[in-house]
């Protein structure tokens, strides 16, 4: 008896110590996560970015098994590569975003739309740090990634901002411009409405700034 | 069970007893480096470094632990500490990683224009829109540093070197005949699209042992490995119409493109200099398919074919008229199949692939029937190993199989070469700032029956974050020309030397590079016909001859280019230097050959307008006087004919219509009209000269390439 004692509060503990480890792993990303969201979009602070792409990092680092740690970090970096001074400094951050990235697909094992959501974006970013010379490559990327995630996922919103994205920073004269992104930023709007997040840590950006190129279309 | 609460006790007490890490991060000169990752491995327990490098946090771990630093650029720094005892402030120096800015790059003697590369100096996209080249690559090439103009011929003369001397390498591959069939002085426009490639780099000396048979530069040339736009193309022009159509699914695509020319309408509307009777018709095809096998593997196969008639009368002071009527029709083939691939996370990189080229032309010239008939059969691997701290060993071999024929009246003379090499070279780093790069090559040529090796060896060394000198230096072997050999296959190598110095800083979208070199000619042919100079260069070498001919070129060049002063606009300019003599040919003396210009000066400028969505390009080229024969002229070649001035401008203008992207381009090719003569030419009598000039003096063109695809993307650059 007093073994099966001792079994079952030996079992209660390592339940509960694994318990504490996933909340503080899920508080950590949640933390990490909300300070990522409440940044400017129209001008994102650099340094608060960097500091939380390196709390993400150090979560990807003490938990190597999680693919999410490292998307968020890849993620932050691609925006870094948005704020950057110089060219080189962006795309020192866009090498690391893409560095991540890598391993973050070798975590999650298998095709992920996230995933190639985030690739396209980065190769959008990428585009945009030095468009004269890189519209050609990375805009055949762009659109190869979100291909291919709309053959994992098709319902995924961001596939849709990003395209919309895409067209609305496009001057008409290229064939873009906010006339031809008002239909593509609506369906995104739609698939914003119909999408729930895996849990409350999985990717959930876009609908923001889909709502405000919206607000620029009218 | 008292344990077990006296554990659950425990480990909120020792979660309490929080220890403090702090510390500085800086670079290895001291500078502080804000936005650094300071953490402890595996736990969650970490901070970033403020604006002074400054960090500090708390971790509940209380045994050892990995102090980890990282930062954006610089390697990852790790530490071991013990958490039993204090920690003092640490102070972290972090190096930085091997990049553009910091690590030396060999770059005498090559001109690169590429996407990929930072240091290279022109864009693949600076070649469609200079003025005056008339998106021609070779005709671009032509503005470049160490670059001579010759209006009357095609190919590349380079620093003292004939066209001959300069080869075109497409994707590692020879390409037998980089351009339309040459005719009496006129120049011929290149085979390829520029639109092809995604870089070019034109060596003009000093090259790597990974190419041979050139005395003088290699153009290497790299076709692209994704399509851009998936979609129908129709391009119109004054002188063409074509087709263009690609498609791309998953990791294959196909690209493919068919057009018919006829020059008839254009020489309506501009002045032609040469009497046309069939004005040049074309029509041509090409097809292109690309697949990604696997995750690094690219394989890429290109097909062409091209068929050509033209007839033109050409100046001969040798006959009665001074005329002689010219019918050529030409039929070009060229495959190529390249095989890319890369293992063991890039440390083993494969280049292979196979060509066949095959060229027919049917001339006549006054009725007499020639016919020049040559194939071209090339394998190729290349292996390369990274070793580590960046340093590359590459091997590789060739193989080519070329017959050459040379018909007169229907008796067909033919010549059979079987070309091998192999070759090793290697890069290493001393360290990021000083890096050499040393190659050997060997080759073996059936047809004289001969093999040679040749060292080649190149220095740099970056002598500021911007700056760097770089120095080349090596044996070039090329077959003599085919020529000589229907008559002699006894003959010898030619040989060049080349030594090359240069100095180049590029900051802040400005750019300064600065070459000087020096270049001995050796085993030269001299042919001896115990008659005077035939200054005919269409001529058959009947003579004896030998490789008892030497020569020398030397001189300097420099680049100067500036896309940062004034917004939208981009200007470069170059200025070539060259002093040579040759004895070679028929030379009874060493002399300057009638191909050398001393100086040569182009300035390049383009100006985007964003509001009409228009770039404005013009070009001012300057070629000094270049020798020229006159029989009556006891001195061989002392004359000089008048210097070249050449203003081009060139405007395209980008619209949609429709949903559909339509670009309009226009150019005036020698605005001024300037009547510039190449060279002159005398009757057998030595009385009478004629001038040899441009196919047209003051020359326009207009067309539009169109885009049915509302999805093609197009920037503006895509002109």
């Amino acid at each position: 008896m007093k073994k099966l004692t001792t079994f079952a509060l030996l079992f209660a503990l390592a339940t509960g110590m694994a318990w504490a480890q996933n909340e503080k792993y899920t508080r950590a990303m949640s933390d990490g996560i909300n300070a990522l969201m409440a940044i400017d979009r129209s001008k994102p602070d650099p340094k608060a970015l960097q500091e939380i792409g390196n709390r993400f990092e150090r979560i990807a680092a003490a938990e190597p098994k999680e693919w999410l740690p490292k998307y968020y970090a890849a993620y932050t970096n691609a925006l870094l590569g948005l704020t950057g001074a110089t060219l080189t400094e962006k795309d020192q951050y866009l090498d690391k975003a893409n560095a991540l990235l890598k391993e973050a697909e070798t975590i999650a094992g298998k095709p992920n739309d996230e995933l190639e959501v985030l690739k396209a974006y980065h190769a959008q970013i990428h585009l945009a740090a030095d468009p004269m010379n890189r519209w050609q490559t990375d805009g055949e990327k762009f659109q190869g990634f979100l291909q291919s995630a709309k053959s994992l996922n098709a319902d995924n919103p961001r596939i849709y901002y990003l395209e919309a994205s895409s067209a609305f920073f496009t001057p008409d004269e290229y064939g873009g411009g906010k006339k031809v992104a008002k239909p593509m930023l609506e369906k995104a709007q739609q698939k914003f409405a119909a999408f729930k997040p895996a849990t409350t840590i999985h990717p959930d950006w876009g609908k923001m700034e889909t709502e405000w190129m919206l607000s620029q279309t009218n | 069970m008292k344990f077990f609460y006296c554990l659950l006790l425990i480990i909120p007490a020792a979660a309490l007893a929080q220890k403090n890490i702090q510390g500085k991060v800086t670079d290895q000169r001291g500078n502080a480096l804000p936005g650094a990752n300071v953490f402890l491995k595996g736990t969650y327990d970490g901070g970033t470094t403020d604006a002074n490098g400054v960090f500090a946090f708390q971790t509940s771990e209380s045994d050892t632990a990995t102090v980890v630093a990282s930062y954006v650029g610089f390697e990852v720094f790790e530490n071991k500490i013990n958490l039993k005892e204090s920690i003092p402030a640490m102070s972290i120096r972090l190096d930085e990683l091997a990049n553009e800015l910091n690590t030396v790059v060999i770059t005498a003697g090559a001109f690169e224009a590429s996407d990929e590369k930072r240091m290279a100096l022109l864009k693949p996209l600076d070649i469609v829109t200079t003025a005056g080249a008339a998106a021609d690559i070779t005709g671009a090439m032509q503005f470049l540093p160490g670059a001579q103009r010759v209006g009357e011929q095609e190919g590349l003369f380079v620093r003292g070197g004939s066209g001959q001397e300069t080869k075109i390498v497409i994707d590692g591959m020879i390409v037998q005949n980089p351009f339309f069939s040459s005719l009496p002085d006129v120049q011929s426009r290149g085979r390829f699209n520029p639109f092809m490639f995604k870089g070019t780099s034109f060596s003009t000396g000093g090259y790597s042992a990974q190419y041979g048979q050139a005395l003088s530069s290699v153009l290497l040339l790299n076709t692209t490995d994704k399509i851009s736009n998936n979609g129908l193309g129709i391009s119109l022009n004054l002188a063409n119409a074509g087709l263009n159509y690609d498609y791309a699914h998953k990791n294959q695509s196909v690209s493919a493109v068919v057009y018919y020319g006829n020059l008839r309408p254009l020489f309506k509307l501009v002045k032609q200099n040469v009497e046309w009777i069939h004005a040049p018709e074309f029509k041509g095809s090409s097809l292109t398919y690309r697949w990604k096998p696997t995750k690094n593997g690219v394989l890429k196969v290109y097909g062409m074919y091209s068929d050509s008639h033209l007839s033109m009368n050409s100046n001969d002071p040798s006959s009665d008229t001074g005329k002689m009527r010219l019918v050529l029709k030409n039929n070009n083939a060229f495959t190529t199949s390249t095989y890319t691939d890369s293992w063991a996370d890039g440390r083993w990189t494969l280049n292979s692939g196979i060509s066949y080229s095959r060229n027919k032309d049917n001339m006549t010239w006054d009725g007499v029937h020639f016919d020049r008939f040559d194939e071209r059969t090339q394998a190729r691997v290349v292996l390369t190993r990274l070793l580590s701290g960046n340093n590359t060993i590459l091997f590789g071999a060739e193989a080519h199989a070329i017959n050459i024929g040379n018909g007169v009246d229907g008796k067909m003379y033919r010549l059979k070469d079987r070309y091998t090499a192999a070759f090793v070279e290697s890069e290493i780093y001393i360290t990021r700032a000083l890096a050499g790069r040393i190659g050997v090559r060997s080759e073996y040529s059936s047809v004289i029956g001969r093999a040679n090796a040749a060292p080649r060896l190149s220095f740099a060394y970056k002598t500021g974050r911007y700056s760097q000198v770089s120095l080349a230096a090596g044996q070039f072997y090329q077959n003599p020309d085919y020529r000589y050999l229907y008559l002699n296959k006894s003959l010898k190598y030619e040989r060049a030397d080349h030594l090359i110095v240069n100095y180049q800083i590029i900051k802040n979208q400005r750019t300064f590079r600065v070459e000087t070199f020096y270049k001995n000619y050796a085993q030269l042919v001299r042919e001896f016909t115990g008659q005077k100079y035939d200054a005919d260069p269409y001529r058959f070498p009947w003579g004896a001859t030998n490789n008892s001919g030497d020569g020398y070129a030397r001189g300097f060049d420099f680049f100067w280019r500036d896309q940062k002063s004034v917004k939208n606009l981009d200007y470069w300019v170059t200025y070539s230097f060259v002093d040579s003599k040759r004895l070679f040919q028929q030379f009874e003396q060493s002399a300057t050959p009638t191909f050398i210009s001393n100086h040569n000066i182009s300035l390049i400028t383009k100006k985007w307008f964003e509001k009409a969505r228009t770039n404005l390009s013009a070009t001012y080229a300057f070629t000094s006087g270049r020798p020229y024969y006159n029989p009556n002229n006891d001195e061989f070649l002392k004359d000089r004919t008048p210097a070249v001035h050449h203003v081009s401008i060139q405007a395209s203008k980008l619209q949609s219509i429709k949903g559909n992207l339509v670009i309009f381009y226009a150019t005036v090719d020698n605005i001024l009209n300037t009547r510039n003569v190449f060279t002159y030419r005398y009757t057998p009598d030595g009385r009478t000269r004629y001038a040899v000039g441009p196919q047209s003096y003051r020359s326009f063109f207009a067309g539009m390439q169109i885009m049915l695809s509302k999805k093609a993307k197009v920037g503006k650059d895509d002109f």
